[in-house]
C-alpha cells in the first residue's frame, strides 16, 4: 500500500506543483483584496477543495499509459489495495485544498475582518467544498474502471458536475425541509446531513469499484 | 519431478475477436528455462496473462509452488519476477522514484542490489523512465524483476528490444539465475536463437493450441527435417511425420528422431533443425 500511494503522489507532483503555485499567486490577490465581496474568498476557498482532488484523479489517467496498470496485479497486492489507494490519494489532496482553503480564509479574516453574516457560513462552505469533492470521487472511480482510461477527461467532468449538481440537490432539499429563516441549529443539521450523504456515497463507493475492477482484464 | 508451475486445460475466449485459448497443458520444473514460443497473436501473452491473473481463465488449473494463485494471495506474488515487452513503469517516475515505490511493494525488495544493476546497465538513477530508450526500459524491468529475489521469473517477449551483444549478457544473468535449485524462468519470445541458448524446454503455441511441447536436447539433437521428393514422400509412414511443408521440388517433412528415420529411410537427405524451421512447420506445415 505504501508503494502504491508513492506512486500515486508521484504520478500528481508535477500538475500539483502547478497547481499550488496558481493557489498561491491567487492565494496572495485573494488576500490582499477587501473581503466585502465574499465571492472571490468562496471562489478561493472551493477551487482550492476541488481542484486538488481533481489532481489525484488525473493521476489515474497518467498511470494508463504504458503497461503499469497490468504491471501491478503482478505484484504483492490486492486488487482492492489497488483501488484503495486512490481512495486514500483523494483524501490526502482533498485534506491538502482544505488546509489552502484555510489558511487563505484565516489570512483574509486576519487582515479585513470576517466577511461572512454568519459563524456557520464557513463551515457550509467548507462542507460544499468537501461535499463536491467526496461526490465527485465517488462517480469518478467506478466509472473509471467501467469505462475505460480513454474516457478519463469525459467521465472527470461528469463526476464534477454531477458532484456540484448533487451538493445543490441536497442544499435545496435541507433549504425546504427546514424553511427559509434556519437557526443555527438546522444550519449544523443541514451541514451534517449532506457531509453524511457525500461521505456515505464516497465510502460506498469503494465496494462498488473493487467490485468492477476485479472483473478487468489486461 | 517436482513444478514450480503446472497448467492444466487453460482455456480462455475473448468473445469480441473470437481468440480461444484452447485447453493448454505445460509444466516448468524447479531449476528449468522453458521457451514459450509462437508467432504473434498465438496466444502467449493470454496464456502467461491467465497464469499472473491479469486475464480471467474460463477453465483449467493454474498452480504456481504447488497452488492455485488467488487475488488474496500476495505471498506467492512475492516470489514472482515479471518482465513485460514494452513500458513496465510509470513513464513520469525517475528510478530512484521507481525503488521506492516498489520498495512500498515488495517485502524483500533489495535497494541495494537494484543501485547495483543500475550501475551495471549504465541506467541513470535521476532520469525519467519516459526518456529512456526501449532497451534501457528493458534493462531497468530486469533489474526491478530481480531486485526482488523472486523464484520465478516470468518474461512475455521481454528481450526483443535488447541489441545482440546485452541479450547475450542478459541470457547469461538467466542462466544464472536458475543454477538456484528453487528457481525457474518461463521466457516468451519470438527470437528463437535466444532459447536455443539457454532454454531446457521448448513449448510451442499456435493459434491458441499448444503444438509441441519438449526438451531442447531433444529438439535439437532427435529432431530433425527430411527434404523428400513427392514419391518419397508418399513411401513415408504417416506415424513418422509430425509435420510437411512442400516447397517447391521438395516436401519437408519434421520427424521427432532424426537418426531412426535415416536408418528407416536410407535415400532420403535429413537436415539437423533449428527452432525456427520447427516452428515454421509446425504452424505452416501440414499434419498427416
Amino acid at each position: 500500500m505504501k508503494g502504491l500511494l508513492k506512486n500515486n503522489f508521484y504520478a500528481v507532483r508535477s500538475n500539483v506543483k502547478v497547481f499550488a503555485a496558481i493557489m498561491l499567486l491567487l492565494g496572495v490577490f485573494v488576500v490582499a483584496m477587501d473581503n466585502d465581496v465574499q465571492t472571490l474568498i468562496n471562489g478561493y476557498m472551493l477551487l482550492g477543495m476541488i481542484g486538488f482532488s481533481i489532481n489525484a484523479m488525473t493521476s489515474l489517467r497518467k498511470e494508463s499509459a504504458g503497461k503499469w496498470s497490468k504491471y501491478k496485479l503482478t505484484a504483492p497486492i490486492k486488487r482492492s489495495d489497488i483501488v484503495k489507494s486512490y481512495f486514500i490519494s483523494q483524501l490526502i489532496w482533498l485534506f491538502v485544498g482544505m488546509l489552502f482553503a484555510g489558511v487563505g480564509l484565516s489570512l483574509s479574516i486576519l487582515l479585513h475582518g470576517y466577511p461572512f453574516d454568519r459563524n456557520t457560513d464557513i463551515l457550509m462552505l467548507f462542507i460544499v467544498g468537501i461535499g463536491i469533492s467526496l461526490f465527485m470521487g465517488a462517480i469518478f472511480f467506478p466509472l473509471f474502471y467501467l469505462g475505460g482510461e480513454d474516457r478519463n477527461e469525459v467521465f472527470l467532468v461528469i463526476s464534477l458536475l454531477c458532484g456540484i449538481g448533487i451538493i445543490m440537490g441536497l442544499a435545496t432539499a435541507v433549504n425546504i425541509f427546514f424553511g427559509p429563516h434556519m437557526t443555527t441549529l438546522q444550519v449544523l443539521s443541514g451541514a451534517a446531513i449532506i457531509f453524511a450523504c457525500a461521505l456515505l456515497a464516497f465510502m460506498l463507493s469503494y465496494p462498488l469499484t473493487v467490485g468492477i475492477f476485479k472483473k478487468k482484464e489486461f | 519431478m517436482e513444478h514450480i508451475l503446472e497448467l492444466q486445460q487453460v482455456s480462455k475466449t475473448f468473445p469480441n475477436s473470437g481468440f480461444t485459448l484452447d485447453q493448454v497443458s505445460f509444466s516448468l520444473p524447479y531449476g528449468a528455462i522453458m521457451g514459450f514460443v509462437g508467432e504473434n497473436g498465438a496466444g502467449k501473452t493470454t496464456t502467461i496473462g491467465c497464469i499472473l491473473n491479469t486475464v480471467a481463465k474460463d477453465h483449467g488449473t493454474i498452480k504456481l509452488f504447488g497452488k492455485e494463485m488467488l487475488d488474496s494471495d500476495t505471498d506467492i506474488r512475492e516470489k514472482i519476477g515479471v518482465i513485460y515487452d514494452g513500458d513496465n513503469f510509470p513513464p513520469y517516475l525517475t528510478a530512484e522514484q521507481l525503488s521506492q515505490v516498489m520498495e512500498g511493494l515488495y517485502t524483500q525488495w533489495d535497494s541495494t542490489l537494484f543501485q547495483q544493476y543500475l550501475k551495471d546497465f549504465h541506467l541513470p538513477a535521476k532520469q525519467k523512465i519516459k526518456s529512456y530508450s526501449r532497451g534501457m526500459t528493458m534493462k531497468l524491468a530486469i533489474s526491478v524483476a530481480l531486485s526482488h529475489h523472486p523464484q520465478l521469473l516470468i518474461l512475455d517477449e521481454a528481450t526483443g528490444g535488447l541489441d545482440p551483444i546485452m541479450r547475450d549478457e542478459i541470457l547469461d544473468m538467466f542462466l544464472e539465475f536458475v543454477q538456484e535449485e528453487d528457481h525457474a524462468i518461463l521466457l516468451s519470445s519470438h527470437i528463437t536463437s535466444d532459447l536455443e541458448k539457454i532454454a531446457d524446454y521448448i513449448t510451442f503455441i499456435h493459434n491458441g493450441k499448444l503444438i509441441l511441447t519438449a526438451s531442447r536436447n531433444d529438439l535439437v539433437y532427435h529432431y530433425a527435417v527430411m527434404r523428400c521428393r513427392e514419391s518419397q514422400f508418399l513411401a513415408l509412414d504417416p506415424d513418422d511425420i509430425l509435420a510437411y511443408r512442400k516447397r517447391d521440388f521438395q516436401i519437408d517433412v519434421l520427424v521427432p528422431d532424426g537418426k531412426k528415420a535415416q536408418k528407416k529411410y536410407k535415400d532420403v537427405v535429413i537436415d539437423h533443425v533449428s527452432l525456427d524451421e520447427i516452428m515454421l512447420l509446425l504452424v505452416k506445415g501440414e499434419r498427416v
